[in-house]
């Protein structure tokens, strides 16, 4: 409980903190791709614990994003400097102008636009559940009745609920208990040894986890519609949004893209659009 | 346990703990004396100075470390402070365990009897004199086990500086469990770490009360 305690807070001060340093005099101004160009750095942010996008493998980042950094290193005329950091503090620090990019696995969401503007989508990663294997308590979407379950705090799936709910109310279901944790790994803890009865993450997470622990966990249905991750810079921030797109563009062209989604997602995304605007 | 800790993760753990040792002992060394400077800008009663102390220390005793490590890395740089990470996580540890180490001094500096302050005096001792050769070595003695406590909750605390990514131990064992999805065997090690860790501050004030207690019987 007093873990549970300690995250709400340091979501509730993310978010205090990210108001706060917006209306503070000339902060949260994030550089522009002149002012980058000129003091001759970029500053990316990257998370620590989301595979597979991003995490951390004896002591060196790795994942799809940190491959897709790699070749931004190479595209860039300037340094790009990488702060590793948990979720929680991620957007609020990119939206606060501390990081110029947020290069993660950030879903474009309605709730986040007004602060944050996002690169071209980077996958079509709707969401999933996953339940333990032997649990056969689960076996469709009706079964997830007043289920108990865990998702990230501060992630989107929390909006997508209502989607979910749609789902269930054709059996006259009704959403369960939920519990918000720090990060995903502890929800899928806390799932494996039964506190809670399902977790909802993306398609990608979830599939990588049931690949990794096929004996404890198992993929579920969809609950979700599109969901589709992207890079995000500070809302208003036009030249750095555009470079980042001009690289990744040039790397779908390429097919580079298409060969990191395959290795570390297990298929392409070949028709994802350019431009997308989530109506969630 | 070998099977699923690869020696590239333990590695990694090892760096987490020897950031939770260093940051949490600098802090501790620097949070002392700084309680101290506190409590005594409280003691001497100087009005300004005395309300300025008692709503900072109010305020970092009421915040949960969590949240001062968000302010002093994402607000300082807006007033024009550079602070990096780092820095930011050993302030926060600082500032943290000296809010409460002021009030430890505090009373114990409430407890002096100040009759031995007046004799003092009456020998002619200069107030330096009188505070490092009368005041200090008792409300020391008073405070240890009091300071000794709070070394260990500063320990206990120090995983909040992991929120703008200084890899403690705890972040380093919740790295390796997001890599592993084997969160079991690095939470065990750092659990038996921190257990280690602050039995060596427990030990410690053992060992100081013993001996002032043999010096006790002694004289």
């Amino acid at each position: 409980m007093e873990n549970m305690t300690q995250l709400r807070l340091s979501e509730v001060a993310a978010i205090t903190l990210a108001v706060v340093a917006l209306c503070w005099p000339h902060a949260g101004r994030a550089a522009t791709l002149a002012e980058i160009k000129q003091r001759g750095y970029m500053v990316v942010a990257t998370e620590d614990d989301f595979r597979p996008f991003e995490f951390i493998k004896d002591g060196k980042p790795t994942g799809f994003d940190n491959e897709l950094l790699d070749r931004l290193r190479k595209f860039a005329p300037f340094e790009i400097r990488q702060e590793i950091i948990p979720w929680p503090g991620l957007l609020a620090g990119v939206s606060t102008g501390k990081y110029d990019v947020a290069v993660t696995a950030a879903a474009i969401t309605k709730e986040r636009q007004p602060t944050l503007d996002f690169t071209m989508p980077l996958a079509d990663n709707s969401n999933y559940y996953a339940k333990r294997k032997a649990d056969k308590n689960i076996q469709s979407i009706a079964d997830l009745n007043g289920k108990s379950f865990g998702l990230q705090v501060g992630s989107v799936m929390k909006e997508r609920l209502p989607e979910l709910q749609a789902l269930l109310n054709p059996t006259n279901g009704k959403l369960g208990p939920m519990t918000e944790y720090n990060s995903f790994p502890d929800a899928y803890q806390d799932l494996a040894n039964g506190r809670i009865d399902y977790v909802i993450n993306t398609y990608i997470n979830l599939s990588e986890l049931v690949k990794e622990k096929p004996n404890v966990f198992e993929l579920g249905q969809k609950v979700s519609g599109r969901v589709m991750p992207a890079w995000a810079v500070k809302k208003g921030n036009a030249g750095v949004l555009a470079f980042l797109n001009t690289f990744l563009a040039q790397e779908r062209e390429s097919g580079g893209l298409a060969s990191l989604q395959t290795k570390w997602f297990g298929t392409s995304f070949d028709e994802l659009p350019l431009y997308w605007m989530s109506e969630f | 346990m070998a099977r699923l800790m690869s020696a590239g993760n333990m590695i990694s753990l090892l760096w987490g703990a020897s950031t939770t040792i260093s940051l949490s002992l600098a802090a501790i060394l620097l949070g002392i004396p700084l309680g101290l400077g506190l409590a005594l800008a409280r003691w001497t009663r100087l009005p300004v100075l005395r309300q300025v102390v008692i709503v900072i220390v109010s305020l970092f005793r009421a915040t949960p470390a969590v949240t001062t490590m968000l302010l002093f890395f994402f607000v300082l740089p807006t007033v024009g402070i550079p602070v990096n990470a780092v820095a930011a996580a050993l302030l926060t540890l600082t500032i943290n365990t000296a809010a409460f180490n002021s009030e430890i001094w505090r009373a114990a500096l409430e407890e002096f009897p100040r009759e031995q302050m007046e004799a003092a005096k009456s020998i002619g001792m200069r107030a330096s004199q009188r505070f490092y050769r009368i005041v200090l070595p008792q409300i020391f003695r008073a405070s240890l086990p009091a300071l000794v406590n709070e070394m260990t909750l500063l320990v206990k605390a120090s995983p909040a500086i992991a929120v703008v990514g200084v890899v403690d131990v705890t972040r380093a064992a919740a790295r390796i469990g997001a890599e592993t999805y084997e969160p079991l065997p690095p939470f065990l090690i750092a659990f038996v770490f921190y257990g280690a860790f602050v039995f060596i501050f427990v030990k410690l004030h053992r060992t100081i009360e013993g001996r002032r207690r043999l010096q006790e019987a002694r004289s």
